[in-house]
């Protein structure tokens, strides 16, 4: 019975260490962001990493 | 003893005590309550009673030993302090007599042997070692039994009424082993223990609630 | 010559009196049968005499018996083995241990064409017993041989102790008597026992394997629960202990499909370096000036991870970048902050060093597309300017994964191997030969 419930378990973590590899997962902390607008390219200041962090128009450069 | 039956005193039908020494039953036809009055109540919880003597082999049961069949032609009852056992006389299909010992329903089948120096009862001791045919036996009980009764067909025509002694022999396999001391010189016998199964028994005897 | 006819094999029959009502002659209920025993005519409702000689057997039988009533009740039936047996005997034994009386309980159970067997209980733990037809096998050397074999098993000597007869009910294959004293040693061989019985007359060998109380309960029909099984008891199976090795074995398997996994991998991983640019900050630029936007870049093939390494050669000094993987068309971004750094020195114990002259990060599951960088520098204004460089490298593995998979599957083997371990020293403790105390547990 324990040995059947380890192989389920075995091959459930061998499967997701395999998707995470296969989808590139990874360890390290990260921000993800959606719409950063185009205008970054031209005004890279205006990209504040702050915006990562909370999404309300703090004003100004 | 077992289940011991009776009468209802008051209605006559038949009434079953649920165990041994069990002291109240209420009659299934007239509801009464009865009580055994002749149970010693000093005994009650201080002595354990005996089961009847009852063996489920009869005479003209018939069976197979090691691919031989038999047929049951008599049998002796010997008593000891603790009880009794049947020894019952075999006609093997060979003409061979053997021995089917049924001591509370542990079976065993042996048959009349030669042994070189074997022990007077005096030398008996419980755990000692023999050699017999190649095998270790080791002496696992001594018994004191009497005559208490035959029936059948046996080899002898005498007996008395006197104790026995017989040893009993045990090995790492099924092999038993039985020392006699009916006579002077002690007799061996060999054999071994079987399963009730194994003997394929036909025309056992009946016993009420038991199919 | 005397000939004798076998006397009649029928058992005696017992002599039975009815209690009837004194007054009308009916049948009488017996209400609570304990100590105190009503005894009421449902016809006329007249009470019976206590002093009923009748009454008094009833009761004395009462007083006697409930004072270690069996559990299974003596004339019961049940299947022990695919063979029905009565409940004909009970008995209650103790053995003295250090001072302390252990009882536990024996029920002989009877089948007119197979013979007898028993039953034994010790807080709620079940045996099935009979008596051995094969002479087990021990060292002769020893009074008590420290081990025994039985039809190809090896037993381990568990306890000696002497035996006393405290309680007997019912019927026994021998004259079982209160008082009665019998040497017993116990081998096991889980979930087997081996148990040898010497008094002065003879030495008897049993067998018995252990029974869990929720089968004896069904198969004697019995009402209600059996007693709750406490401790670990001689013989016990360990829930556990018949997969360990099989698990441990699982396991090796499951580690080798993990390195091959690595391995697969490693070899397959594409490393495809997209980006690679050196850049100089001068101190004294202050924050959101230094900002900037590398080139595009093109991030191809399946989604997966993007490997952005900084390197700077920085000596007691650090470095500080503001990044954020931006795709160009769809506007998704990763933002992240990278810390290069550097220290190193002499002190009492020798020349140390702290930190790393490069940094890398993994960014997860980029899908493909085209990409740029924004890197915001920070540097202490205080130190001359530093030239860095950044890398960027497609489909790159991340081993820690491998390292979380390897714990996740040693966990569970290395639990129920502790599990079975401390099962097994709870069994031993109760024996002659308990383990060690090389912990110090809960009970000290």
């Amino acid at each position: 019975m324990f040995r059947r419930l380890y192989l389920l378990y075995g091959v459930l973590v061998l499967g997701s260490v395999t998707f995470a590899e296969y989808r590139g997962w990874s360890l390290d902390s990260m921000n993800q962001l959606k719409n950063v607008p185009k205008s970054v390219r031209d005004n890279p200041g205006s990209y504040r990493s702050v915006y990562s962090s909370y999404h309300h128009y703090t004003g100004g450069k | 003893m077992t289940r011991p039956v009776s009468n209802c005193p008051n209605c006559g039908a038949k009434v079953m005590f649920q165990w041994s020494s069990s002291v109240q039953t209420v009659c299934e036809y007239c509801k009464s309550i009865l009580v055994r009055t002749d149970i010693d109540l000093k005994k009650v919880g201080q002595v354990a009673d005996l089961p009847p003597d009852t063996s489920p082999i009869q005479l003209n049961t018939e069976g197979i030993f090691r691919d031989r069949s038999f047929v049951v032609i008599g049998r002796i009852l010997y008593q000891y302090d603790q009880g009794g056992w049947n020894e019952w006389h075999l006609m093997m299909n060979d003409g061979k007599s053997a021995w089917l010992s049924d001591a509370q329903e542990e079976y065993t089948v042996s048959s009349l042997a030669c042994g070189p120096n074997l022990p007077s009862a005096a030398q008996l001791q419980v755990g000692q070692q023999f050699k017999w045919n190649g095998d270790l036996y080791s002496l696992s009980v001594i018994t004191k039994a009497h005559y208490r009764g035959v029936q059948g067909e046996l080899p002898f025509q005498y007996w008395d009424k006197s104790d026995v002694t017989f040893a009993d022999f045990r090995t790492p396999s099924r092999k038993f082993a039985t020392l006699d001391y009916s006579d002077a010189d002690p007799v061996l016998y060999l054999g071994e223990f079987v399963e009730f199964e194994d003997l394929k028994l036909k025309n056992l005897r009946q016993f009420e609630g038991w199919s | 010559m005397s000939v004798g006819q076998p006397p009649l094999q029928l058992p005696p029959k017992p002599a039975v009196k009815a209690l009837n009502c004194p007054k009308c002659g009916a049948s009488i209920t017996l209400r609570a049968l304990g100590q105190a025993v009503a005894v009421v005519c449902t016809s006329c409702h007249s009470i019976l005499d206590a002093k009923d000689p009748h009454l008094q057997i009833i009761q004395t039988f009462e007083r006697i018996t409930s004072t270690d009533a069996p559990l299974i009740p003596l004339g019961t039936r049940g299947k022990i083995r695919g063979t029905d047996y009565d409940v004909i005997g009970f008995q209650r034994r103790s053995i003295k241990v250090e001072g302390i009386r252990y009882a536990w309980h024996e029920y002989v159970l009877f089948n007119p064409y197979k013979g007898f067997r028993y039953l034994t209980e010790y807080q709620g733990h079940w045996n099935d017993v009979a008596i051995c037809k094969e002479q087990p096998i021990v060292d002769t050397r020893f009074r008590i041989s420290l081990e025994a074999n039985y039809l190809g098993e090896e037993y381990k000597h568990f306890q000696t102790a002497d035996a006393t007869t405290d309680f007997v009910l019912g019927e026994f294959p021998w004259e079982v008597r209160v008082g009665e004293q019998a040497t017993l040693t116990d081998y096991v061989h889980p979930p087997r026992v081996l148990s040898r019985e010497k008094t002065s007359a003879e030495i008897t060998w049993s067998i018995g394997e252990y029974l869990p109380g929720k089968d004896i309960w069904s198969t004697f029909h019995l009402a209600g629960d059996p007693p709750e099984a406490i401790g670990i008891y001689e013989n016990q199976p360990c829930p556990v202990s018949a997969n360990i090795k099989t698990l441990w074995m699982t396991f090796v398997g499951f580690a080798v499909v993990l390195c091959v996994l690595m391995i697969a991998f490693e070899v397959h991983a594409k490393r495809e370096p997209v980006f690679h640019t050196s850049y100089q900050m001068n101190p004294g630029m202050p924050a959101g000036e230094a900002s900037f936007v590398t080139e595009p870049f093109e991030l191809t093939g399946r989604t997966s991870s993007v490997e952005i390494s900084t390197s700077a050669a920085v000596q007691n000094n650090w470095i500080y970048l503001n990044y954020a993987l931006i795709n160009q068309d769809t506007g998704e971004a990763w933002d992240f902050g990278r810390e290069v750094s550097f220290y190193s020195g002499y002190d009492s114990d020798g020349s140390w060093s702290e930190g790393a002259q490069s940094d890398s990060v993994v960014v997860p599951s980029v899908p493909a597309g085209h990409y740029y960088l924004r890197i915001e520098p920070e540097v202490d204004r205080n130190h001359p300017r530093i030239v860095y460089t950044v890398e960027v490298k497609r489909d790159v593995p991340v081993l820690g994964f491998y390292g979380i998979g390897f714990l996740a599957l040693l966990i569970p083997p290395i639990l129920l191997t502790w599990r079975s371990l401390s099962f097994e020293r709870a069994r031993w403790a109760e024996s002659d030969h308990p383990p060690s105390a090389i912990l110090k547990t809960e009970s000290d």
